[in-house]
């Protein structure tokens, strides 16, 4: 035992507690910086040496600087904060696209309902050409909304894609630097100790890359750490990162994918198999609800704009000569559109070996999805269309109608084909008014009804209603004859030189039309008030070109149009009503979709962070207790010199 | 439980953006008075609203249609008053012509005077709205719906009667044709009388010279009779536009009390209970305070202010 032994334990004694303050003081500089483990020196006591008088200690040793880590809490916090990137990325697509949907006056309801009140104006005044001046006015501004949401629904898709780019590079380059960073650790890890900050680093960019795509790890012996995505697709192995890409999408070109590189090929990657983080919340967004908004909004552009249109080709306009022109359509709407998937048979010159056609047969049927439509794996050689709004499926050939769409192959799909069908998605895009002139509008009906002035009966005219445009035997009058006091009548259809054209024989039932429903005469539909008596007469005859100014029956249909089902079974205003609610839930659930994944995220964050995190109370603390170990460190220096000066003083005698 | 600086500060923080948030939202709800300002803020209320502005909005317009029917239905009541007026002259013109007393010149000066009638009569069945409509236009005409042809009075429009999109049945005009050509024969059931050929040959009667007293009489009693079976009509189709005004009345009323309605369920739908936003916004202005107070204290205690 000699004097410098205690000078040695006191000089261990003060590296150890210098090294704790140091540790301490590396917590108390990096207590802001996100993702930083709290440190501490490790110290352990020195072994005793071994004398006869027993075991004498030897001071304290600093074996190592170990962070607070817990790799559940972390992994938890980390795939907590993709859900939660997720959603808040969905939702902030959401409201961008709610803005489109707006309510009240500034809404597209409006603007179709004040088209129809102008129709109401014009069936006030049919002949006033200011009134008609209105109605293509309004009918302009209710084609610019419809193209403006269609090009608004456009920008989004954009903006959606550039943020998908965006964040597929900063995904490349967050694999990236994470298997730099395995590799700088494989280096380290040979020496035995923890390099701490950089598996923080590494921590810190794996909950980067969380934000983004959801991710597990898998540590390796080595130090590195192997990075998946949710489907297990491999995103880091060691040093080396996969690369991810933007695609398009095979379905629908205007939309984008992402793809996984896999040496020379390129695979594209579904929704399910990124499981959460931004880019997943992204695609959701412009495979789900946008593709719901452009539905809906074109469903409503081919409704209301077909349903003008058939009833504005059904009446006169005044262009003359007057009753000769046929009356055109007033709006121009976007066609439905078949996209070929990409990987459809192709023929010897790259050409598709089939394509799809489709037709509007009824606007009123037009559903506000897209369909898919590939051969039915359980019979082959047929052909499965399923409505993806809502899965319902059927059975399609050539030239079938489907939810007012007809669908024809051109050329023989073939087995693997597969097609998506968009009968309304662009309705709204290219929208326009095709008419320019106000003497265009056919606010005239080609027919008017007359009871004979010889009539004994109360019968007169409630409504006539034109059901075909243009008429099928134009200039034809239909004389309609009650032959008992029943409703018995018989009818004959007339030229211009009174020769019998046609003629039959029914029975009116009060409140039920002439001729009854499903059967035609010459493209009208007839409802009487009060009740016809043997040998009255009702004329069914041209309206003269010299009425036709003044005439307001097609403009009272055009303005019936608003309380008609037109669009999938409801009116425009209920069907708009239905879209402005179906987007308006779709964001108030992704907004507390969002609320509760942020707040899952906070917490788990929360509970990580507790135990890792810095607390500078805590910190502080520490300082005073190590500085005052140092402090008492360096008295037993002193000790130890004094001793070892009073040995000197001793000797020097 | 530690707590780390960091994440206490970033809560605390992320706390009092929250707060500041509702009370923006608030603060937006309050000054614009709505409660539902996007369709996520209440789908259903922006659903039942906006259906609550089409029926407001079609209300109104067809309020608009309603007083073109009733402008089109005064016009035509007034029209057919004067008519009856007219009538009544042409009937004491009849009786006086009738008179035994009469030369054959005192007769051709009452015809002069009943053609005089006669054409003021035609200008009655054959007057405008002031935007240029025909009240007696039926179901449409290009010129006057009323016109002298070489057998007598014709109709030039289109018979019936043409409606205005109420809603209701409310019409924008008067079937000239059953108005003034075509007034029900008693007598003769399926036959009718023209005005103005009752009127044309009474008139010719009188015009021709050297009849006997019978023939005269004749003449005059059976123009008599007729006259006030064209009469009778007038007065029937006056009475229909009576009916006409007095239904667009109880129309008025009922698209009064349904505008009334929409608005009133817009209103409820989307609009701001003020009491109950008031009292929520003060609330919310407590609770900021409260966070920004409960902020500072907290944050500014630390064990580095203690240790000297």
């Amino acid at each position: 035992m000699s004097g410098s032994t205690l000078m040695m334990l006191g000089i261990k004694a003060m590296a150890a507690n210098y090294a704790a303050l140091q540790t301490t003081g590396h917590n108390i500089a990096n207590a802001n910086v996100e993702g930083y483990s709290r440190q501490r020196a490790e110290l352990s006591t020195a072994a005793g040496q071994y004398t006869g008088a027993g075991f004498f200690g030897k001071g304290v040793d600093v074996t190592t600087v170990t962070r607070a880590h817990d790799q559940f809490l972390t992994r938890e916090a980390s795939s907590a904060r993709s859900l939660a990137s997720m959603d808040a990325t969905r939702l902030a697509l959401l409201q961008r696209m709610e803005n489109i949907f707006q309510p009240g006056v500034n809404g597209l309801g409006h603007a179709a309902t004040q088209l129809m009140d102008a129709m109401s104006d014009l069936s006030s005044h049919p002949a006033d050409p200011a009134t008609r001046r209105v109605v293509l006015a309004r009918a302009t501004d209710l084609a610019a909304r419809f193209s403006e949401a269609g090009s608004a629904l456009d920008l989004t898709q954009a903006n959606a894609t550039a943020d998908l780019r965006v964040m597929v590079t900063e995904v490349n380059a967050l694999a990236r630097s994470i298997a730099q960073t395995n590799q700088k650790i494989a280096e380290v890890v040979g020496r035995g100790q923890p390099a701490n900050d950089l598996l923080d680093e590494r921590d810190r960019l794996i909950s980067q890359l969380s934000d983004k795509v959801q991710v597990t790890r898998m540590d390796a012996s080595d130090g590195t750490t192997a990075v998946f995505m949710a489907g297990g697709q491999r995103l880091v192995l060691g040093s080396t990162a996969t690369e991810l890409s933007v695609v398009q999408d095979a379905t629908d070109p205007r939309r984008a994918a992402v793809a996984l590189r896999e040496g020379p090929l390129t695979r594209v990657l579904s929704e399910t198999e990124m499981g959460g983080g931004g880019i997943t919340g992204l695609l959701r967004f412009q495979n789900q609800d946008l593709v719901a908004g452009r539905n809906l909004i074109g469903q409503l552009a081919a409704a209301i704009g077909g349903a003008v249109n058939t009833q504005q080709m059904r009446g006169v306009n005044l262009q003359p000569p007057l009753g000769s022109v046929p009356s055109s359509a007033l709006f121009g709407i976007g066609a439905p559109e078949a996209l070929a998937n990409t990987a459809n048979a192709r023929d010897g010159a790259g050409n598709l070996m089939a394509s799809i056609q489709l037709t509007v047969t009824d606007p009123a049927a037009l559903q506000a999805s897209d369909y898919d439509l590939r051969e039915d794996p359980a019979v082959p050689g047929t052909w499965r269309l399923t409505r993806l709004s809502d899965g319902w499926a059927t059975t399609v050939a050539d030239g079938d109608v489907v939810d007012g769409v007809q669908i024809d192959f051109v050329g023989a799909p073939q087995a693997g084909d597969k097609f998506l069908l968009q009968p309304v998605a662009r309705a709204a895009n290219t929208m326009s008014v095709l008419l320019g002139n106000p003497l265009d509008l056919a606010a005239a009906s080609p027919l008017v009804a007359s009871t004979s002035p010889a009539n004994v009966g109360t019968a007169s005219v409630a409504s006539l209603t034109i059901t075909a445009g243009p008429l099928p035997v134009p200039g034809a009058t239909v004389q309609v004859t009650f032959t008992s006091d029943a409703g018995d009548y018989s009818w004959q259809m007339l030229d211009a030189a009174n020769n019998v054209l046609a003629s039959g024989n029914d029975s009116w039932v009060a409140g039920q039309a002439i001729p009854p429903a499903g059967t035609d005469i010459n493209g009208f539909s007839l409802m009487l008030h009060g009740v016809p008596r043997n040998g009255d007469v009702v004329t069914i005859a041209p309206t003269p070109a010299s009425a036709l100014s003044s005439n307001n029956g097609n403009a009272l249909a055009l303005t019936a149009l608003r309380d008609a089902a037109i669009a999938g079974g409801h009116t425009a205003t209920d069907q708009w009503a239905l879209a402005l609610s179906d987007v308006g839930v779709r964001v108030q659930s992704g907004a507390t979709a969002s609320e509760i994944s942020t707040a899952v995220s906070r917490q788990a964050e929360l509970l990580r962070s507790a135990d890792a995190g810095v607390n500078l109370d805590e910190e502080a603390a520490r300082l005073i207790q190590f500085q005052q170990s140092y402090q008492a460190a360096a008295k037993v220096l002193q000790v130890a010199q004094s001793i070892f000066d009073s040995l000197l003083s001793t000797a020097a005698r | 439980m530690r707590v780390a600086t960091l994440s206490s500060f970033d809560a605390s923080v992320a706390q009092l953006q929250r707060r500041q948030q509702d009370l923006s939202t608030a603060q937006e709800r309050l000054t614009s008075g709505k409660r539902v300002l996007r369709a996520s803020d209440d789908p259903a209320a922006a659903g039942t609203a906006e259906r609550a502005l089409a029926a407001e909005s079609r209300a109104v317009s067809r309020q608009r249609a309603l007083e073109a029917s009733r402008n089109a239905m005064l016009l035509a009541e007034d029209a057919l008053g004067e008519a009856g007026e007219l009538m009544q002259q042409v009937r004491e013109q009849i009786v006086a012509a009738g008179n035994g007393s009469y030369t054959d010149a005192e007769r051709q000066l009452a015809a002069a005077s009943l053609r005089s009638l006669r054409d003021d009569l035609l200008a009655v069945a054959n007057r405008q709205d002031g935007s240029g409509r025909f009240i007696f236009g039926g179901q449409g005409s290009g010129g006057l719906p009323l016109v002298d042809a070489p057998g007598g009075v014709i109709y030039a429009a289109t018979a019936g009667q043409m409606q205005a999109a109420t809603g209701e049945a409310t019409a924008l005009s008067v079937d000239g044709r059953a108005a003034f050509l075509q007034a029900p024969d008693p007598a003769n059931p399926g036959a009718s009388i023209s005005l103005f050929d009752v009127i044309d040959q009474v008139a010719t009667a009188l015009e021709t010279p050297n009849q006997t007293a019978a023939q005269i009489a004749t003449a005059v009693s059976t123009g008599i009779g007729q006259v006030d079976i064209v009469a009778d009509n007038l007065s029937s189709w006056r009475a229909e536009t009576g009916h006409a005004l007095n239904r667009i009345d109880a129309v008025e009323d009922r698209l009064a009390q349904s505008k009334l309605d929409a608005q009133r369920e817009r209103s409820g739908a989307e609009d701001l209970d003020m009491l109950s936003a008031i009292s929520d916004f003060q609330n919310q202005q407590t609770g900021y305070d409260a966070a920004l107070k409960t902020y500072s204290i907290v944050q500014r205690m630390s064990l580095f202010d203690y240790v000297k």
